[in-house]
């Protein structure tokens, strides 16, 4: 499984990647490797648990 | 691991963190993450002074990879492309299990080091790398099995607690890593890291490393009070204000600096040696 938000893109407009890498369509940036997990929902990882992008653009608040 | 030993002219082991696992490309266009490119990246620090490779293995597509597999894919490629230089692999993971984070101990040969964390480390609101004192118990027994020289990772003056707890179990000299930014780090000034010094005990040999602006004035510190220290894109993508680095300036600057200051450079023969580490050259 994976976030809904993302996607994978082999180009930032400059530069061509050799394998395409994460990307967030709400922020519209790259994703960190280190926050792909989340993206990815590796290890146990969840968006809508753990993401603060997630839960921003779902309107949640973190007490919910 | 005095201001003596500064004095004194003390050899100074040079670590390059090459590559992490928290940012890639999207951070800094040159970061390297193939096994291609990391093993470019140390042949270059290696000749600029590094005695020391920190290693860490990506996927394909940048992201964070913790299989032998891959680190054996790295470390191969580094091993071909240097001449001495020590490998030492993380272990460190954020969310990743125990099983995976075992993994990159257990390539063929060992890895000369590894990074052994003494405690949790925040990212972002919910990302941890927990590191329970059973995760570090376990890493910690494979990697004595292994002939592997663990490098503490204290991440803050608490770490430190965990580091004295397992300190009858480490082979001379104990390697302490002290590590200050953000977050749940150390926060990076001189008095800390002057403190956290103080607290050691005389037997251990101590790196250290400054997140972001913190690292040039913090490992210069540590030059003058008879440290080790750690530069590189993991830590640090800056030569300065808006200008990017590449691993090799970072290095190049360090040595430049050390000898300045009447700190020779180690070999990575003189590294073994000072930090009891075991050759697999
Ligand atoms: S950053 Fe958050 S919202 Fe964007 S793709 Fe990743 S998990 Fe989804």
């Amino acid at each position: 499984m994976a976030c809904p938000h993302l996607d994978y893109r082999d180009s930032d407009g400059e530069r061509q990647f050799d394998t395409a890498r994460a990307f967030c369509t709400v922020t519209e940036e790259f994703v960190q490797p280190v926050h792909a997990d989340i993206c990815t929902e590796r290890y146990g990882l969840d968006p809508e648990a753990d993401c603060e992008v997630y839960r921003a653009e779902a309107g949640l608040d973190w007490d919910e | 691991m005095t201001y003596d030993e500064y004095l004194d002219g003390k050899p100074v082991v040079v670590t390059a963190a090459l590559t992490g696992g928290i940012q890639g490309k999207e951070a800094h266009p040159d970061l390297p993450e193939t096994p291609d490119e990391i093993a470019a990246a140390a042949a270059a620090v290696e000749a600029a002074g590094a005695a020391v490779v920190h290693l860490h293995a990506r996927r394909d597509n940048g992201e964070r990879a913790f299989s032998t597999e891959r680190f054996q894919a790295v470390t191969d490629a580094v091993r071909d492309a240097t001449d001495d230089v020590i490998v030492q692999h993380s272990t460190g993971g954020t969310a990743a299990p125990d099983a995976l984070r075992a993994e990159p101990l257990r390539t063929d040969p060992a890895p000369e080091m590894a990074s052994l964390d003494m405690g949790p480390m925040n990212r972002g609101r919910r990302l941890t790398s927990e590191n329970t004192r059973d995760t570090i118990d376990g890493l910690h027994a494979e990697m004595r099995e292994r002939g592997i020289k663990p490098e503490l990772e204290v991440f803050n003056n608490g770490h430190l607690n965990e580091s004295f707890r397992i300190l009858d179990d480490l082979a001379d000299p104990p390697y302490l890593n002290l590590i200050f930014g953000p977050g749940t780090l150390a926060p990076p000034s001189p008095a800390n890291l002057q403190r956290m010094v103080d607290q050691l005990p005389e037997r251990a040999e101590f790196n250290v490393i400054g997140f972001g602006p913190h690292q040039l004035p913090l490992t210069t510190q540590s030059l003058l009070l008879g440290g080790h220290v750690r530069v590189g894109l993991e830590d640090n993508s800056y030569l300065r204000k808006g200008e990017l680095a590449t691993n090799e300036a970072l290095v190049e600057r360090t040595v430049r600096i050390a000898e300045e200051l009447g700190r020779p450079v180690a070999s990575p023969a003189e590294a073994r040696d000072l930090l009891g580490v075991e050759s697999r050259r």
